[in-house]
């Protein structure tokens, strides 16, 4: 084995480095390199996604919609009316668990980031580098929050061009019969556009819980899922025990399921469907008030409500060592 | 130049215990410091308070700035090894170099892999394949590419083998140290760094027990080791500290002038080693 680690013959006098001259680091590499970091270490932040993107690609094989009988009552959905509605609805259901199974990737990657660097002791490392408490949260939670859903809205968007083109093919091929199933540029446009809002819209009202997740992530000395879970399971019993009352319930149900209702989307259907009409989500795009999304208060009490526990995560990593 | 760590009435507690009890000292640059104690003198907290890693009381400055408000701006200019197993085990080797030359502005990153050329360590491979003694290499790699002023090593050798302890002084003596830098460093194993280091601080139980450079303790400590009959005149010129060995006793004199000790019995310097034991079981404050 070569364990020789000196220059032969090297003297103090020639082979001390010369002084270097500090590269002007900015911001933005730093963020860059903090944000492979995650990704090389949290390696689940983009295999996951990407094997869901294309298991949900890999199902334009499967679906099989047989001889649609003009006289059965499944028949009377794929009408040329309906074309457009089956070509968004096939965005949307395939979309739908790519985010769904992504939210668990994120919230789990939010719970460990701060934690897994004092479990494996290499805190003392990431802190012996000039790089402040902050930006090292601010870079965690920028991975979680912002990047893994804009990374999942990129690739459900060529998963979603690609289960179309396998779709084309298969009625091309005949394997699929020729009903009003066809690709729309604009619907389709229409679709990405919604969803982009619809992600920005829910990174701005999930980053309270976000924050939650990364301030037990920076503050837990162990057990962090039970320390996430636990505490609000507690909180809800001794409040119905104590006063009778459902608050932190209702607060917790209007800051997760009420993202409908952030996002300005009428759970009520509209006229018609249900009744031979699939609703197309190029009309929501047109009837979402997306301004409205933005105006309101609670979303902006919410990120006020984050900033503080993120703030208070910093405060908490900054003593923190490997103990 | 000024000095480069300066402390005074530095205290560290735990709640009731006082792992380090108004302390003072200065380093100055070009040093190579070995701050030396037993388990529990409080070194670890006085690194954690140097680096910014820890609340304290008291005065401290690490190259003119206070460690507890300006770490983002220190830890430019100073490094540390604070345990041979902090790189993560995920971390790839190629993926380390990638890391500091990304967020360190005086990094080198030729110097880096220049120097891991000359050992078995692979780009490609991750922190867990590695062996401790290469995982060492591979900080002390990362850290002599890095431009630093001030190195602080807390214990950078433990549990390696002898061979690997070598090189690792060898290669910062050699490759990293030169008049503008200071290293400080704490070790179990002072025989094996003695010669390395210019100025010593023993601390014990809180408290620097001894500060002083190298070249001046010979003048300031005899150790004379005499027969038996001798002993009880020797005693009398009173020793800080004495232990029998071989039927003979070693004592260790402070401020004693050899003239007056040399009729007595057989005079040297103590070593490092020696004076660190004595220090510390004869107890007293220099």
């Amino acid at each position: 084995m070569n364990i020789n680690m000196n220059m032969p013959g090297a003297t103090t006098a020639d082979s001390a480095p010369a002084a270097i001259t500090p590269v002007q680091q900015s911001m933005a590499r730093v963020y860059g390199t903090l944000i492979r970091r995650e990704l090389w270490e949290h390696r689940s932040l983009w295999i996951t996604p990407l094997i869901v993107a294309a298991l949900m690609t890999l199902t334009a094989f499967p679906i099989h919609l047989g001889n649609l009988d003009p006289e059965a009552n499944s028949a009377k959905f794929f009408t040329p009316e309906n074309r457009l509605g089956w070509f968004t609805l096939m965005i949307w259901a395939q979309t739908l668990p790519q985010y769904l199974i992504m939210s668990i990737v994120a919230s789990f990657y939010l719970m460990d980031c701060l934690y897994a660097e004092r479990k494996d002791r290499s805190i003392l490392f990431w802190k012996s580098l000039p790089v402040s408490d902050a930006t090292t949260v601010l870079s965690k939670l920028l991975v979680g929050l912002v990047v893994l859903p804009l990374g999942v809205y990129l690739l459900a968007m060529v998963s979603g061009v690609l289960f179309q083109l396998i779709w084309s093919a298969r009625v091309a091929a005949g394997s699929l019969p020729d009903v009003a199933i066809g690709w729309n540029t604009v619907a389709w446009l229409k679709v990405q556009g919604l969803m982009l809002f619809a992600v920005i819209v829910c990174i701005l009202w999930f980053a309270p819980l976000a924050a939650i997740l990364i301030l037990v992530s920076a503050w837990v000395r162990k057990n962090v899922f039970l320390w996430t879970s636990l505490p609000p399971v507690i909180a809800i019993i001794v409040e119905r025990i104590a006063f009778g009352t459902h608050h932190i319930s209702r607060l917790l149900e209007y800051r997760t399921w009420g993202i409908w209702n952030a996002l300005g989307v009428n759970p009520t259907p509209p006229e018609g469907v249900g009744h031979g009409r699939v609703v197309s989500l190029a009309d929501l795009f047109d009837n979402v008030e997306m301004g409205k999304a933005f105006l309101n208060i609670d979303l902006w009490l919410g990120l006020a409500v984050a900033a503080a526990l993120v703030f208070a995560a910093i405060r908490i990593r900054r003593y923190r060592d490997d103990t | 130049m000024s000095a480069v760590i300066e402390a005074r009435g530095l205290k560290k507690s735990y709640g009731s215990t006082t792992a380090v009890d108004s302390v003072s000292f200065a380093i100055q640059p070009g040093r190579i410091v070995g701050l030396i104690g037993p388990n529990g003198a409080g070194k670890t907290s006085l690194f954690k308070a140097i680096l910014g890693l820890t609340q304290f009381d008291g005065e401290l400055r690490v190259l003119g700035r206070d460690p507890r408000s300006e770490r983002n701006e220190l830890m430019r200019d100073v490094c540390f090894i604070a345990d041979v197993a902090v790189l993560p085990r995920w971390l790839r080797v190629s993926q380390a170099l990638d890391f500091v030359a990304g967020v360190h502005p005086r990094f080198d990153r030729s110097r880096a892999t220049d120097f891991l050329r000359k050992t078995d360590i692979k780009m490609t491979s991750r922190v867990r394949e590695l062996s401790k003694g290469m995982i060492t290499q591979l900080h002390l790699a990362l850290i002599l590419a890095i431009d630093a002023r001030l190195l602080v090593l807390d214990e950078p050798t433990l549990g390696l083998d002898l061979l690997f302890r070598r090189q690792f002084y060898d290669t910062l003596l050699n490759d990293y140290f030169d008049k503008e830098r200071t290293i400080v460093l704490t070790t179990h194993q002072v025989e094996e760094i003695e010669n390395l280091l210019t100025d010593v601080i023993f601390i014990n139980r809180g408290h620097v027990v001894l500060d002083t450079a190298v070249d001046a303790m010979a003048e300031r400590f005899v150790q004379l080791t005499v027969t038996s009959e001798n002993a009880a005149r020797a005693r009398q010129l009173g020793p800080f500290y004495e232990r029998e060995v071989f039927g003979r006793v070693a004592m260790f004199f402070e401020g004693r002038s050899p003239a007056e000790l040399a009729p007595l019995g057989e005079l040297r310097a103590p070593s490092v080693a020696d004076l660190f034991v004595a220090k510390m079981q004869g107890g007293g404050q220099a």
